[in-house]
């Protein structure tokens, strides 16, 4: 009897070890910014939207086009970044990102009161810049953006028997103003290959 | 009998290799590059990825004025492809780690006998040192 209840405790005993403290399909916190993030063929992922960004930036910054500007920090307005791909995503993602490696760097800041379609980001401050002007009974001041940055994202699905593969393209320009000439532009690709649907890590 | 055995043996060294393929390179006698080298110091905790990924070289360059930029060189000392990743940290002269908005683990691949850089940009003027690391996958 004792034989059999200690061969039952050591088998719960091991049974305990192999699984850990672990228990399976609960959630979790991951590293938004590490390597356990789940990998999707049919959308872009928010390590794509982290790389896209990155390799986007380093060119950016390697162009040199940024000390071209008369004075730094130059402004920048962010203009359409068209969305051409099968999916409804927020530009932001991409953006955003850039926005706040450019102000990090100390090359760029960010007009948030001029926007496309006039569709500005901070309706707030563009009116009480307005009001403001208005009561000191001057003409309101606004402050032109010295570059702009335009784009448009990508998609290319192709299949092979019952793989598929996805391929992302981010596109990005910055534009002078003053002459309208895009004095830096470029590409970045992001494939990713897999069985249908599938996700993995 | 002796052919038989060449064949076994030329199909299991053929087996034995399996698919690798490595990659042929060709570049300039003499470059005309001049590089800026960094002096760097390795701590290798996975000692199967540090045989198979070598890091040839580290250097350095400014960009915008005043951004640093670090290149370092990988070379894959197997024949066939590995792929891992890599993330790079920057680090302010008072030491503190910057915070980097489009950081984050990278994946490549380099194929057999591949080199091939890994780059990136602090995005701050405060990043004077790094810090790379690599992950297998």
């Amino acid at each position: 009897m004792k034989l059999k209840f200690a061969t039952a405790l050591s088998a719960a005993a091991l049974a305990l070890l192999a699984t850990g403290c672990a228990t399976k399909n609960d959630a979790k916190y991951v590293d938004s910014q590490g390597p356990n993030t789940i990998v999707s063929l049919n959308s872009i992922n928010i390590q794509d939207w982290n790389n896209a960004a990155d390799k986007l930036v380093a060119s950016l910054l390697e162009s040199n086009v940024l000390e071209r500007a008369p004075s730094l920090p130059a402004v920048m307005a962010v203009s359409r970044i068209r969305n051409n791909t099968q999916q409804q995503v927020d530009t932001d993602a991409l953006t955003k990102k850039i926005r706040v490696a450019l102000n990090k760097s100390g090359k760029i800041v960010t007009t948030t009161t001029l926007g496309a379609d006039g569709k500005v980001e901070d309706a707030v401050a563009a009116d009480a810049g307005a009001m403001q002007s208005f009561m000191a009974g001057e003409k309101q001041k606004t402050t032109l953006p010295y570059y702009t940055l335009s784009g448009k994202l990508l998609e290319d699905r192709v299949r092979s028997g019952s793989t598929q593969q996805t391929t992302y393209t981010f596109q990005l320009s910055l534009t002078t103003v003053k002459d309208g000439l895009a004095v830096w532009e470029d590409e970045t690709q992001i494939t990713k290959q897999g069985q249908r649907s599938s996700v993995g890590w | 009998m002796k052919l038989l055995l060449a064949t076994s043996a030329a199909a299991l060294a053929l087996l034995g290799s399996g698919c690798a393929t490595s990659v042929n390179t060709v570049s300039r006698s003499e470059p005309q590059a001049t590089p800026s080298y960094v002096a760097d110091q390795r701590v290798i905790t996975d000692s199967s990825l540090g045989r198979k990924v070598a890091i040839v070289s580290v250097n350095e360059a400014k960009v915008s004025g005043d951004l640093l930029k670090i290149q370092v060189t990988l070379e894959n000392r197997s024949t066939k492809p590995q792929a891992f990743t890599y993330k790079f940290d920057w680090i302010a002269t008072d030491g503190m780690e910057l915070s980097a908005p489009t950081g984050g683990w990278k994946q490549i691949q380099l194929e057999g006998r591949e080199t091939r850089a890994v780059a990136a940009v602090a995005t701050s003027p405060k990043a004077v040192d790094f810090r790379l690391k690599l992950r297998e996958n």
